[in-house]
C-alpha cells in the first residue's frame, strides 16, 4: 500500500506561518441514508469557530499569515474510500478545508507527520492515543452540542495533566509541538482581553488551587495566557463542562 | 426557592471526581484539609471584590480599561491584596469548619468556600497568591474571564453567593440561588473570633414579601390588621430561608454532642415588625419550618444601625437599601438582597421609573 494520497483545494494557505489543524472526516460529517453529501457532523460547529477566527485575524490585518489551516484526514478505509463524496461534501456546505488526506489505519499518523499537522482532532481516544504516542500533538473533540452553538472558539487545557512532570514531553514533546503551543499563544495575542472570538481556559479536577495556579503558569511558559481558569478539587466535572462548552480538550489519553 | 441540593442520586462519574480528588488530597505531604464533597457541603461562592479589597485596581478598570487592569494585576501578582468586606465572614466559616472537623473528623457537611469571579485567569495568579498569604481554606474557584458566572454557580451547587455586582446578585436570586450585594463598612469593628454570628431581616429575605406589598400599598395599620387575622399562616419562604436552614442543619450537628452553650454559629433576626402585634407570625412561620432562630430582635420600626453594632455579625443581609446605609454607618458589615417590593421604594417613596429613550 503506497503512502496516503492528499489532495489540495483551493483554499490553500501560505504554508509558513499557519497553525495546520487535522480534523477526522467521521467527526466534520455524518452519512445521511440516501442523500448525495454527507450532513453536518459532531465538528460542524468547531470549523466554524475556526474560519471566524480567520476572518477576525484578516480583518485585523489583511496580510495576516498566522491563520488556521484545515486538513480533513481519514483513519480508516471505509472513510478512505468515499473521498470524492468527502470532497463534494466539503464543496457542498463551503467549508474552508485546504487539504485531504486520505489514509487508513495504518498510516494515518504517517501522513499528519509528514504533512506537518500542527494539532490533531478525533473524537477517538485510540486514534488521539496512537498519533500522541507518536509525537503529534493531539486534542479530544468534545461532543456537547451547544444550542445555538458557540461562536468563540473554546480551548481547554486539563490542568492536572499539564501539572504532572512528563507532560511538557507528552505535550509538546517535539521542538515543532512547542512551535505549536507559542503560535496558538499568538493567535491569541492578536486579539485583546475582551470579545475574543478564542477563549482558552485551563481546568483543574483533582488538585486545589495550587495545582490551578502551577497549570496556569506551565501555559505561560509555553507562550499561552489562558483565558478562563476553573479548579475543582473534586466537584463534578459534568455539569462544569456543560456550561465551559469547550470545542476540544488537551489532555492525556493513557489510562 | 432552590432545595438545599440536587435531590437526585449522585452519579459514578461524580463518585469518580470526587475519589480521584480525595486521594490527591489524602496523599499531600501538607496537613491541608481536603475540600468537602459539595452535595454534602453548605457552598458559599464569594466574589474577587468582596473576598479582597480592589478598589484601586478597580478604579483603573473603569476609568481606563480591562487591558491596562489586567496588566497592572500582573505586574502587582506577587503583592497580597488586603481583605475585603467578606473576609471576616469566611474567616468564621473556616473556624466553624475546624470545630465541625475536630467533632466529626470524617463528615462532609462543612462549609465550603468557592472564589467565584469574572476575573482574568491572569488576574487569578494574584487572587492565589493573596490566599495563600492568608492561608484560607479555599481549593475552589472559577475565574470565567468576563462570562456570567451564573451557570457556574448551579454546577457547583452553590447555597450562597456574594458579590459587589448587584445585577449578578439579581439575576443569581431569579435563578433560586440565595445571594446578597456586600457592601463595606464605614468604620471597622473588631468581630469575634470564635463564633460566626449572622443576622437576617425578616420580610422579602427569610420570608416573601407578600407582607411588605401590604406596608406599601396600603399603609401600616392595614399591615398590622392582616398580620394579626393571618399569625397562624405561615408565611411564603424568602430568598434566604435555605441558607438559615443550611446553617441551622451545622448547628444541630454541635447540639448532638452536648456543645449548645458552645455552639460555634449564632443566628440572629432583626426585624422592623414590632413583637406586640405583628411579631407573632414571624416566630411561628419559623417553627412551622422546623427553624430556630437564636435571637429574635423585634425594632417596631426603630433604626436598626445601633442594635446591629452591639450584635457585630459577619454579615447581616436586609432586602432595604435604607437600613443597609444606617448598619454601614455604624461599622456593620451589611448585604443587600435585592428581592421584592422593597427594591422599587426608596425610605418609604415609590422611586419614579426613569423616562425610557426614545
Amino acid at each position: 500500500m503506497t503512502a496516503s494520497i492528499c489532495a489540495a483545494s483551493d483554499t490553500r494557505k501560505n504554508a509558513e506561518h499557519t497553525v495546520v489543524v487535522a480534523i477526522t472526516s467521521h467527526s466534520v460529517f455524518e452519512s445521511r441514508d440516501g442523500d448525495d453529501v454527507f450532513g453536518a457532523g459532531l465538528a460542524f460547529p468547531l470549523l466554524q469557530a475556526l474560519q471566524r477566527v480567520n476572518e477576525q485575524l484578516l480583518e485585523g490585518n489583511p496580510d495576516e499569515s498566522l491563520l488556521f489551516d484545515v486538513v480533513l484526514v481519514t483513519t480508516d478505509r471505509k472513510q478512505q474510500q468515499q473521498r470524492s463524496l468527502i470532497m463534494s461534501s466539503t464543496t457542498h456546505h463551503g467549508l474552508d478545508v485546504s487539504r485531504f488526506c486520505f489514509s487508513c489505519e495504518e498510516d494515518f499518523v504517517e501522513s499528519l507527520q509528514t504533512n506537518a499537522v500542527d494539532l490533531f482532532l478525533s473524537t477517538d481516544r485510540k486514534e488521539l492515543l496512537q498519533a500522541s504516542e507518536q509525537g503529534v500533538v493531539s486534542a479530544l473533540l468534545e461532543t456537547h452540542s451547544a444550542s445555538p452553538p458557540l461562536e468563540q472558539l473554546r480551548i481547554l487545557f486539563c490542568g492536572d495533566f499539564l501539572i504532572q512532570p512528563d507532560a511538557g514531553l507528552k505535550l509538546a514533546g517535539a521542538q515543532s509541538a512547542k512551535g505549536f503551543l507559542s503560535r496558538l499563544g499568538e493567535v491569541r495575542r492578536r486579539f485583546s482581553v475582551q470579545d475574543s472570538p478564542l477563549s482558552i481556559t485551563v481546568l483543574t479536577s483533582r488538585g486545589g488551587r495550587e495545582s490551578c495556579g502551577s497549570a496556569i503558569c506551565v501555559l505561560r511558559s509555553f507562550g499561552i495566557n489562558a483565558d478562563e481558569a476553573y479548579c475543582l478539587a473534586g466537584a463534578p466535572r459534568a455539569p462544569i463542562l456543560n456550561v465551559l462548552q469547550p470545542h476540544f480538550i488537551f489532555m492525556s489519553f493513557d489510562g | 426557592m432552590s432545595e438545599l441540593k440536587v435531590s437526585e442520586s449522585s452519579t459514578s462519574a461524580e463518585e469518580k471526581d470526587w475519589l480521584e480528588a480525595k486521594a490527591f488530597f489524602d496523599n499531600l505531604k501538607t496537613n491541608k484539609p481536603r475540600p468537602p464533597k459539595p452535595r454534602f457541603a453548605v457552598t458559599i461562592a464569594v466574589s474577587s471584590r468582596t473576598l479582597f479589597n480592589m478598589v484601586a485596581e478597580r478604579k483603573i478598570y473603569e476609568e481606563v480599561g480591562v487591558e491596562d487592569y489586567v496588566k497592572f494585576q500582573i505586574e502587582h501578582e506577587d503583592e497580597p491584596l488586603k481583605p475585603g468586606a467578606a473576609f471576616p465572614f469566611v474567616k468564621a466559616l473556616m473556624t466553624v469548619n475546624t470545630r465541625l472537623r475536630e467533632l466529626y473528623p470524617d463528615s462532609e457537611e462543612l462549609f465550603d468556600i468557592v472564589l467565584m469571579t469574572n476575573n482574568h485567569a491572569q488576574v487569578g495568579v494574584r487572587l492565589i497568591n493573596s490566599i495563600n498569604h492568608y492561608d484560607l481554606t479555599i481549593e475552589r474557584f472559577c475565574m470565567t474571564g468576563g462570562k456570567s458566572p451564573i451557570g457556574y454557580l448551579k454546577a457547583y451547587m452553590t447555597n450562597l453567593y456574594l458579590s459587589k455586582d448587584s445585577d449578578k446578585v439579581t439575576e443569581a436570586i431569579e435563578e433560586g440561588i440565595a445571594a446578597a450585594t456586600m457592601f463595606t463598612p464605614e468604620k471597622e469593628v473588631v468581630l469575634c473570633d470564635t463564633q460566626l454570628r449572622v443576622a437576617f431581616d425578616g420580610d422579602a429575605v427569610l420570608f416573601s414579601d407578600e407582607s411588605e406589598i401590604i406596608v406599601k400599598k396600603h399603609g401600616l395599620d392595614s399591615f398590622f390588621e392582616h398580620e394579626k387575622e393571618f399569625e397562624n399562616k405561615p408565611l411564603a419562604q424568602g430568598p434566604l430561608k435555605c441558607f438559615l436552614e443550611a446553617l441551622g442543619k451545622l448547628q444541630r450537628k454541635f447540639y448532638a454532642k452536648n456543645e449548645r452553650l458552645n455552639c460555634p454559629i449564632r443566628t440572629f433576626l432583626v426585624t422592623a415588625r414590632s413583637a406586640a402585634s405583628s411579631g407573632a407570625r414571624v416566630l411561628k412561620t419559623l417553627r412551622s419550618w422546623g427553624l430556630e432562630i437564636d435571637e429574635a430582635l423585634f425594632l417596631a420600626g426603630a433604626p436598626k444601625g445601633p442594635l446591629l453594632e452591639k450584635i457585630k455579625p459577619h454579615i447581616f443581609f436586609d432586602d432595604q437599601m435604607f437600613h443597609i446605609e444606617g448598619a454601614k454607618e455604624l461599622g456593620t458589615i451589611a448585604a443587600h438582597v435585592p428581592y421584592g417590593i422593597g427594591q422599587k421604594y426608596n425610605r418609604g417613596k415609590l422611586i419614579e421609573e426613569p423616562k425610557k429613550e426614545e
